[in-house]
């Protein structure tokens, strides 16, 4: 410790902009993601297995076998991309909020919104990654034909249907009192959605209600889109524009709720109470005595 | 103008009032502690300072300006080490320093960091990996990276060994000998001597001190007897208005003597009839942990 540290103070200085905030907050967020091996499972490595096993069970040879393994591929592509938009999204914010970590960024000249938009589009991106890793892996072993015009249609249903599981991980964080807690909590809202929105494969029995039911919930029209364009032959396929229509309708309600619900404090035992919209702590507890060394 | 400006502050939770009118003023360049028992309100008045937390009624300016609406600009002003570490574990030490560094107009270079903390040795380490002390370290890095001009510090040492409270409030003062302004809070007594040139008592969200440590120390108290006692030794014979000041904890007789010639008179007979060794015995002016202990033992009542 033998540094002269000069902390000279003035404000003249100009402030850091706002999109080399973001551009940080982007790399600090994939590199958290990067060093959590959780995440990769999640994401890419069950799809891949699942996948894996799933079109082993399908004879390619077969009339209809290319009819049938495109909805598998692209069920469990968007298992990978829901799982890194949703579970490890939500998971990681639950823990940042009982480490401590949100309040440490409240303190800094971060606006509050640059850290949910950081962890957002690193959430996009990496459901892209993971997305791609799963339809690459389903095209080499289906023997699937990909057509690039296709890509760009696929990458834009990937990152809005991204954006919407993450806005809705943002929301459903307020039901989650700690990161022990994260697991049941999501795993209860996200895996009978993904399962039964043909993220496993489709469903061959289902009653009528349910089938329109799981149309305007945020997991099938992502399917119904990702399938829609990796079925696609030739030239740009149009945009999915019901199913797009659909998520941006669940983002929205996800960010409206997060706005209007989300909790930047960890949630206290009984004598450290937090006030709800504000985070607030209150006092409690009885006299101790001082501590001396 | 003050660093910090607090006019009738109050915050309650529902009905709970943790602090309820609180008045005080931090000027700058200067350090001052927060005491208190659990519950006082110590973390509350730092968490509204620094902008966390809304009161329900009064003033506070923090630098010039109302935290509630304190800017990025005001934000890149204060520094902030929370009771919680705050740092993401997956991060190194550099990793973190830098990412932080990066929100600020004029951070201090993160070497010059490092070396202040003394953990330039660990600059590639995880922040899950270091040991306790390290990361506080490591958390005090990150409050003030970007340099500011006010420091709050929740509890800055709690859980460290002697040793790294020692490196702690060595950083604390350079930190103060440069010219920053700090505030912080803490239950260790010789910590808040050692550091701050004023302290405030805080008991059931009032203040009922707010003077500089000698002065709190010398308050209107008597001396004070100290007499460290083996466990099971018997109090018989010894006069109820010392005997029942022994301390459960301690086992240490801790008398505030109004008649010091009487007590010493009755203590002296009592060990020469039972055979009691005296080696350490004291006899002085008040400790500032008893001057303390009066104050928070005491009803709330006017700030003295």
């Amino acid at each position: 410790m033998t540094a002269a540290v000069a902390t000279t103070h003035g404000s003249s200085h100009r402030m850091p902009g706002l999109w080399s905030l973001l551009a940080s907050q982007v790399g600090y967020q994939l590199r958290l993601l990067s060093r959590t091996p959780r995440a990769m499972f999640g994401s890419i490595l069950m799809p891949a297995i699942l996948l894996a096993l799933r079109v082993g069970q399908v004879d390619r040879g077969s009339a209809g076998a290319a009819a049938r393994t495109v909805p598998l591929v692209a069920g469990l592509a968007v298992l990978g991309l829901t799982s890194t938009a949703y579970v490890t999204y939500a998971s990681s914010l639950v823990s940042a909020r009982q480490d401590g970590v949100l309040r440490r960024w409240r303190t800094t000249p971060l606006p509050a919104v640059g850290y949910f938009c950081g962890k957002m589009v690193a959430a996009v991106l990496l459901a892209e990654g993971a997305a791609a890793v799963v339809i690459a892996i389903g095209v080499a072993m289906t023997g699937t034909h990909l057509d690039v015009a296709a890509v760009p249609v696929l990458a834009a249903v990937i990152a809005v249907g991204a954006l919407a599981f993450a806005a809705l991980a943002t929301a459903v964080t307020v039901l989650i009192p700690t990161a022990e807690s994260a697991f049941p909590v999501l795993a209860v809202t996200f895996y009978p959605l993904v399962l039964l929105s043909g993220a496993f494969g489709s469903l061959s029995v289902e009653p009528a209600w349910l089938t329109t039911l799981l149309s305007y919930l945020p997991a099938q029209p992502l399917v119904d889109a990702v399938t829609g364009a990796l079925r696609h032959s030739a030239g740009v396929p149009p945009l999915p524009g019901r199913s797009l229509l659909v998520l941006a309708g669940w983002g929205a309600v996800g960010l409206l709720a997060a706005v209007r619900f989300f909790r930047w404090e960890p949630t206290r035992p009984p004598h450290g109470r937090t006030d709800r919209r504000t985070g607030d702590r209150s006092a409690g507890g009885s006299a101790d005595r001082p501590r001396s060394q | 103008m003050s660093a910090v400006e607090v006019r009738r502050l109050v915050k309650r939770f529902g009905a709970f009032p943790a602090l309820d009118s609180v008045d005080f003023t931090i000027e700058p360049g200067t350090v001052t502690a927060l005491l208190g028992p659990n519950g006082a309100g110590k973390t509350t008045v730092m968490d509204i300072l620094a902008g966390l937390a809304r009161p329900t009624s009064g003033t506070v300016r923090v630098l010039g300006a109302d935290p509630r609406h304190g800017r990025r600009e005001w934000r890149s002003r204060i520094g902030v080490v929370a009771q919680s570490n705050g740092i993401d574990l997956q991060l190194t030490v550099a990793e973190a320093l830098r990412l932080f560094a990066r929100h600020y107009p004029r951070p201090l270079p993160v070497a010059e960091v490092l070396d202040l903390i003394d953990l330039t040795d660990d600059a590639h380490t995880r922040i899950g990996a270091l040991s306790g002390g390290q990361r506080r370290r490591a958390d005090l890095a990150v409050g003030v990276i970007g340099r500011p001009e006010l420091l709050f510090l929740d509890e800055p040492t709690t859980g460290l060994d002697p040793e790294a409270r020692r490196g702690l409030w060595q950083v604390v003062t350079r930190l103060v000998d440069q010219g920053t302004t700090v505030l912080l809070t803490t239950h260790y007594l010789d910590e808040a001597q050692h550091l701050a040139g004023r302290l405030i008592v805080l008991v059931g969200g009032r203040i009922v001190a707010d003077a500089a440590p000698e002065q709190l120390r010398t308050r209107d108290l008597a001396p004070t007897i100290r007499l460290p006692l083996p466990p099971g030794v018997s109090l018989d014979g010894l006069p109820v208005s010392l005997a029942a000041h022994r301390d459960p904890e301690s086992g240490e007789l801790r008398v505030t003597s109004a008649d010091l010639t009487t007590d010493l008179e009755a203590l002296l007979g009592w060990s020469r009839h039972n055979r009691i060794d005296l080696t350490g015995l004291q006899v002085g002016s008040p400790s500032l942990e008893d001057a303390y202990l009066a104050l928070v033992a005491e009803p709330t009542g006017s700030p003295s």
